[in-house]
Order: C-alpha cells, then sequence, then structure tokens
C-alpha cells in the first residue's frame, strides 16, 4: 500500500494530459514519419515471412551460420505470412524500420523502390555477376538501380504420377492437341484428367492458368503489361484466353473451386486425379517416398510462333532505405548472395526450390535438374499473378476466375466486372 | 493511480462532519461545499475518459480521417472529400455485401434470438442433469470461432460428412460443394455462427427468466391461464429489458460477424458471401486501400449505430 505523498490531483491530471497530448500529436495515423532514435552499429533486423515450421528452422540456422563468421550480428523477426503482407508498407514508411525484409523480386519490390522506401543494393551486385541476367533485370527498379537479392526461386509444371501415366500408357504432351488427347484417355479411363484445388482460401491457384494461356497465347511482354493496366480484361486477346480455357475445363475436377491446393495435390498422389498444374511448393507436403513417382511437363506449346516463357517465381531480399546500419545490411546480403549461404538454405528447407547463385548446388533430384532445365531454356520469365501485379489485381483475378469455372457461359460479363474492379485496383496502387 | 487518489481521500472522509464544516476555514485546498465533486469522483470520470479517448476516440476520429482520403500505405494520404462515400453507391461488392449482410441479420438474428430463448425455457427448469444441458450448449462461446471454422470446413468439404449424412439418407441429390457453390455458401456459413449464437443468448435470457417473480406465474395460474397466455402475457412483458439486451448484442455480434466468414470462404465464391466486415477487411488489409477500407467500416459504425439507437429510442419510449 504504497503511495507517494506528494501525488497530488493536479499532478495526476496534468500528468495524464500530457501523456495524452504526447499521443496525440505522436500517434496520427497516416503520418509516414514521426521522428525516432537511431540505434546504430545495432544487430541488423531481418524480418521474414517464411513461417512454416521447416522454413523458420532453416531461416534460424542460416542466420546463426551468419553471425559465426561475421563480425555484425542479425535478429531474425518471423511473422505469419498472412500477417505480413497488410503490414509491409508500414514496417517500411515507419520512422526506425526493420531492417532486411524477406519478399517477392519484381513489380512489387519496384513498386516499393519508387518511394523511395528501399536500399541501392548496386554495390552487392557488384559480387554477384555470375547470376542469370534475368535475374538481375528483375532485381532493379525502373530508375537502373539493383534493389533486391534474390536467394531463390521455383518453377511451375503440369505434375502427374509416372506409374499412372505408364499404365495408361501416355507419355508428356508437347502439344495443345496433344494434351487434349491426354485429358481425353484419361476421362475414359474413369478419372479425372486435371486437379485444380482453388478452394477456400486458395482461389490464386486458378490464374496460374490464366497466366499460362496468356503467355502460351500472347507471350510474356503482353502479359505483364496486361497485369500492370496497359491493356484491358475485355481485350479480344484475353477473350481467347478463355476460349482456349474453355476446351479443357470439362476435363477440369467439378469439385476443382471447393478443395484447397493441398487436397488437390493429395488426389494426385492417390490417382484421383491425373494432372495438376502447380509450382513445386506442394511437395513439401507430400510423403517422400510418394515423390519418386510424381514428374512434370512443361505447360503445353499453344501457338508455337510464340516464344516460350515459364513462370519462375523468385524470393530474395530487400532493404530499409533508411536503415541506420547500412554497412552490416549489405555485408549480410552479399553473404546471403553466396554459394555456401544457399546450399545450407536448400539443404535445410524442402529442397525443391533452385538456388539463385548458379555455382550453388541444387538438389541433385531428377526433378529439379529437370525444372532447372526448363527455365534456362525458357525466352523469358514470369513471377506469378500477384507478383508481376499486385495482390489487390489478385483478388480482382480470384474473383473473375472462380466465377469463369463455375460459370463459363456469363464470359462477357465476368471480363467486364473484372475490368471495372481491375481498374480500382491500379488506380489504389 | 486508483489507490493513490483513494488514500488520499480517506482521510477527510474518516473526518466527523461536524469537523468537516470547520475545517472549511483551515484553507481552499481541502475544502469542497456540497455543490462541488470530490477528488475522487472526479477522477473516477476523469481517468477512464482519458484512456477512452487516447484508445478509442482519438483513432476513431483517426478512421473517420483517413476516411476522407486515398491512402494507400505508402504514398503520402491524399484529399478526396467524400469521394469514397460516393464510391460506394456505384459499387456492386458493396451492394452485395449489404444484402448479405442484412440477410445474415435477418437470419442469425432472429434465428439466434428465437433459439436462445427456446432453449432457456426448455432448461429453465431445474431437473436434474440440467446444467449438463446448459453447459453443452453454452460451450461453442467458449471456443474460438477462427478455430472451430476448420472443423465445419470438413464437414463442408465435397466428400465430408454433411453430405455423406445426405447420400446415406438417400438425399444425394440434395449434395453441394456448400461453401464452393454461390447460392449456397453464405446460408451454409450462417449455421456455425449459430451454433455459438444460440448458447450465449440462451445464458442471457436464463438470466432473465429467473428474474421473474414465481408470484406472477402463481397468479396466471390461479386466474386459469393456459401455458400459451403464461408465455405471452407474462413471460414476454417481462422479458423487455432483457430483449434490449439481446438485440444489442446480436445486432452488434452480425455485423461485426467475421471470423466465421473469413476462416471459410473469405467472403467468396466470387463475392456471394461477402460481409461488409469481410469486405471492409479485405480492402484495407488484403488491398491496402485504407480510405475506402476506414470509408466501410464508418458505414458499418453508422448502421449498427443507427440500428440500436432507434431501438432503444422506441424501447425507452415505451416503458415511459
Amino acid at each position: 500500500m504504497s503511495y507517494s505523498p506528494t501525488f497530488s490531483r493536479r499532478g495526476l491530471l496534468a500528468g495524464a494530459g500530457a501523456l495524452g497530448a504526447g499521443l496525440a500529436l505522436g500517434g496520427c495515423a497516416t503520418a509516414t514519419s514521426t521522428g525516432g532514435s537511431a540505434q546504430q552499429g545495432g544487430a541488423v533486423t531481418l524480418q521474414s515471412d517464411l513461417s512454416s515450421p521447416l522454413a523458420e528452422k532453416a531461416m534460424q540456422s542460416l542466420v546463426a551460420a551468419y553471425g559465426k563468421q561475421s563480425k555484425y550480428t542479425v535478429k531474425l523477426n518471423t511473422v505469419a505470412a498472412t500477417t505480413y503482407q497488410p503490414l509491409l508498407p508500414t514496417y517500411l514508411t515507419s520512422a526506425n524500420p526493420p531492417d532486411v525484409y524477406t519478399w517477392y523480386a519484381g513489380s512489387d519490390a519496384d513498386h516499393y523502390s519508387s518511394r523511395g522506401l528501399l536500399l541501392d543494393v548496386s554495390s552487392v551486385w557488384k559480387t554477384m555477376s555470375n547470376y542469370q541476367p534475368a535475374l538481375k533485370t528483375l532485381s532493379t527498379d525502373a530508375a537502373g538501380k539493383q534493389i533486391f537479392v534474390p536467394t531463390d526461386y521455383y518453377w511451375w509444371g503440369v505434375f502427374y504420377r509416372k506409374s499412372q501415366f505408364a499404365k495408361w500408357g501416355l507419355s508428356e504432351p508437347k502439344t495443345w492437341s496433344d494434351f487434349l488427347n491426354v485429358c481425353a484417355t484419361i476421362k475414359a479411363k474413369g478419372v479425372t484428367p486435371i486437379g485444380l484445388g482453388a478452394g477456400t482460401g486458395t482461389a490464386w491457384v486458378a490464374s496460374a492458368w490464366f497466366d499460362y494461356f496468356d503467355i502460351r497465347l500472347n507471350g510474356a511482354e503482353y502479359h505483364r503489361d496486361l497485369l500492370q493496366g496497359k491493356h484491358s480484361f475485355t481485350d479480344s486477346k484475353v477473350v481467347d484466353v478463355f476460349n482456349t480455357w474453355k476446351q479443357v475445363l470439362p476435363y477440369f475436377d467439378p469439385n476443382g473451386t471447393a478443395v484447397s491446393w493441398q487436397e488437390a495435390s493429395n488426389q494426385l498422389i492417390q490417382g484421383q486425379c491425373g494432372m495438376l498444374l502447380t509450382g513445386t511448393f506442394f511437395a513439401d507436403a507430400v510423403p517422400k517416398g510418394s515423390l519418386d513417382d510424381l514428374d512434370f511437363f512443361k505447360f503445353p506449346v499453344i501457338d508455337a510462333s510464340v516464344p516460350d516463357a515459364e513462370e519462375a517465381p523468385t524470393d530474395g531480399l530487400f532493404a530499409s532505405s533508411k536503415t541506420h546500419n547500412s554497412a552490416a545490411v549489405l555485408d549480410f546480403m552479399t553473404w546471403m548472395a553466396t554459394p555456401e549461404a544457399q546450399n545450407l538454405w536448400t539443404q535445410t528447407s524442402s529442397g525443391t526450390v533452385i538456388p539463385a547463385n548458379p555455382q550453388a548446388t541444387s538438389p541433385s533430384t531428377a526433378l529439379v535438374q529437370k525444372g532447372k532445365a526448363m527455365l534456362a531454356a525458357a525466352s523469358d520469365l514470369t513471377q506469378f499473378f500477384n507478383r508481376d501485379s499486385t495482390d489487390a489485381l489478385q483478388n480482382t483475378a480470384n474473383t473473375a476466375l472462380i466465377d469463369f469455372i463455375q460459370n463459363p457461359g456469363k464470359l462477357d460479363s465476368i471480363l467486364s466486372t473484372w475490368q471495372s474492379q481491375a481498374q480500382q485496383a491500379w488506380k489504389t496502387a | 493511480m486508483t489507490v493513490a487518489s483513494t488514500n488520499s481521500v480517506t482521510p477527510t472522509n474518516a473526518r466527523p462532519v461536524a469537523s468537516r464544516a470547520t475545517g472549511r476555514g483551515r484553507g481552499p485546498k481541502r475544502s469542497w461545499g456540497p455543490g462541488r465533486p470530490s477528488p475522487l469522483v472526479l477522477a473516477f470520470v476523469l481517468v477512464p475518459l482519458l484512456v477512452e479517448s487516447v484508445s478509442v476516440f482519438w483513432p476513431a476520429v483517426q478512421g473517420f480521417y483517413i476516411s476522407l482520403t486515398n491512402w494507400n500505405g505508402v504514398n503520402p494520404p491524399s484529399f478526396a472529400g467524400f469521394g469514397n462515400y460516393s464510391k460506394m453507391f456505384g459499387d456492386p461488392v458493396f451492394r452485395k455485401a449489404l444484402e448479405d449482410t442484412a440477410i445474415w441479420l435477418v437470419l442469425f438474428g432472429g434465428l439466434s434470438a428465437a433459439g436462445g430463448l427456446g432453449c432457456a425455457l426448455f432448461l429453465q427448469r431445474e431437473r436434474r442433469g440440467i446444467a449438463v444441458y446448459r453447459a453443452a450448449l453454452f460451450l461453442p462461446v467458449v471456443f474460438s470461432l477462427t478455430a472451430t471454422a476448420l472443423m465445419w470446413q470438413t464437414l463442408y468439404q465435397p466428400n465430408g460428412m454433411v453430405n455423406g449424412l445426405l447420400s446415406s439418407i438417400g438425399l444425394g441429390g440434395w449434395q453441394h460443394a456448400w461453401l464452393a457453390d454461390s447460392s449456397t455458401a453464405l446460408y451454409a456459413q450462417i449455421v456455425p455462427a449459430l451454433w455459438r449464437e444460440i448458447g450465449y443468448v440462451m445464458v442471457l435470457y436464463l438470466a432473465g427468466l429467473k428474474g421473474i417473480d414465481p408470484a406472477l406465474y402463481e397468479a396466471a395460474k390461479v386466474d386459469g391461464a393456459s401455458a400459451w397466455q403464461q408465455f405471452r402475457n407474462v413471460t414476454l412483458p417481462q422479458l423487455r429489458s432483457v430483449n434490449a439486451v439481446v438485440l444489442s448484442v446480436i445486432i452488434i455480434d452480425s455485423l461485426r460477424s467475421f471470423d466465421v466468414v473469413w476462416a471459410l470462404t473469405q467472403g467468396g465464391p466470387y463475392n456471394s458471401s461477402q460481409l461488409l466486415s469481410t469486405y471492409m477487411y479485405q480492402t484495407a488489409f488484403v488491398n491496402t486501400d485504407f480510405g475506402y477500407g476506414c470509408a466501410l467500416a464508418v458505414a458499418i459504425f453508422v448502421l449498427a449505430f443507427g440500428v440500436i439507437v432507434s431501438y432503444l429510442v422506441r424501447a425507452f419510449k415505451e416503458s415511459d
């Protein structure tokens, strides 16, 4: 029951009033800078959205390995992936932001860089001359400076089970008509030819189909421009995309918009569907034994005159331009670009990603080697719908594509709604 | 803070009334007449007011300010006047969300009030083991709906228990992909929300029923009232004050119903189960369109506040 005898009412109210006023002045929600204390020389904070247990552990061992060989220290701060995305602008615009961030290369990084929020990492790229030129382009902003350090990438393909294809007497289709034949054969055997997995929460996987039809029919350049708002979704070239899609729609799993991609990949493993267009991330959930029976083929060529582009979502790091610790930040990012760091990453994580440094050892499985070769042969690389645009545009795509898959007859109205929703998203970005 | 203020006042209160009067001459600091509130009372009013203004009113004002701007969290906000509000009128998704919220309010609100009252009437009499039934009905309130939504999701799967049950009783034709079908998604999600809310409303009504004087029922019985007449003329009028609470709770809960829908469909497929709350969240935190998101939040607030105030005004008029 101790209290200060000098504690007076006036003092209390004055104190509380000062506290309130202080908060009120500093608490303006839209303020982008509120001043703050510099923390020169302290540990570098690494903000990470790799929150799955496997990835988080891999990140922890990376940070520990860096700390052992460097005079700088890195503090890992893992945030759940779903919370990370809406918070990222808040982190970057705050007065005293975390230093380094895991994120995607391409349009999204460029978006932040054009607001002057990202650190110029051109000096790190001086140590990365062995990287593919495509990765450097991807890491360069509109002003021509590098703002991103890629650490790894993965690929999308049409996955199937080798034993099933052998049983049905099928081989990998190369062209669109081959693919339609494969679908018809699988259907005749009483199995759903194509799994989807665009159900609750994972509607975004449907945009892989949209991306691939668009880059196969109209090319990667047109696709990127479309997503940036330079073309309309009511364009006849986009209508072509959907008309081609309609040819395979009868072969899709009728419950494709009701089950998640995790269940769709289970269906593939259990032989309930013949093929699945998916990124290699699905392999994380696959029992080790079943992985050996899995193989994939490149999304079939539809128009031979269009150069082949592939989806190769690239992950990596960027840093805040407001960091007080740029020497340490650049040192850490340089280390993350080395083969040693990336080897450690591919060994400890799921093992289906390709390290960005060509000198790093990719997982030696036939699957990864095949994926790597496919991407190396591609004339152009796209990222993925949301990575080439924004999450707001991804939402409009989810609405439009699921509606199309369920109601292909409503195509015209779906596309005009999509266009008007997309215009809102472009205006806000 | 409270300890300090209480102690600083105690000596004054402990003083006999007589000395209080004589104490008046000892200086202005310790003197207050009957017209002036004591520092304790002032503290009890001002301290919560301050906490409230910093933690509730100020953010609310900020939210309203943001709703008048275009702001994506990265660029500095630009003033847009009432642009975000006029945008709502032309926005088909907003209209859909408004419709769905109205359906939700009527179905979820009506059924949970009726169901809660029904369960309370059924379980009000003390019988052996009645507590088990009450606890069972109240149990869903204890769980997080986001977590239990995962269980409901499994039930609603195309090859889940709901469809399995339907086919086993010969209603295979009624099978649906409940959450993926735009015609069933909204209604399929009202069920888990009801599953939770009924237990809560039941407890409110049980408390209300306990407060009714048994003499009223005895008098009604003596007058030869049937069970229905007792319910109609004794129980319902006596529950009027509880009804006001239940109605406010139901309206607030339906307008903030978010967890089930966000966990199960995120407003999909193609906005067919979009509620105002999910649309607000999606706009602000997924699309990072904070200006429009805040405008939607203001609209939700006005709706909730409007409905509740108009009900309370009517209820008070009736009781006068």
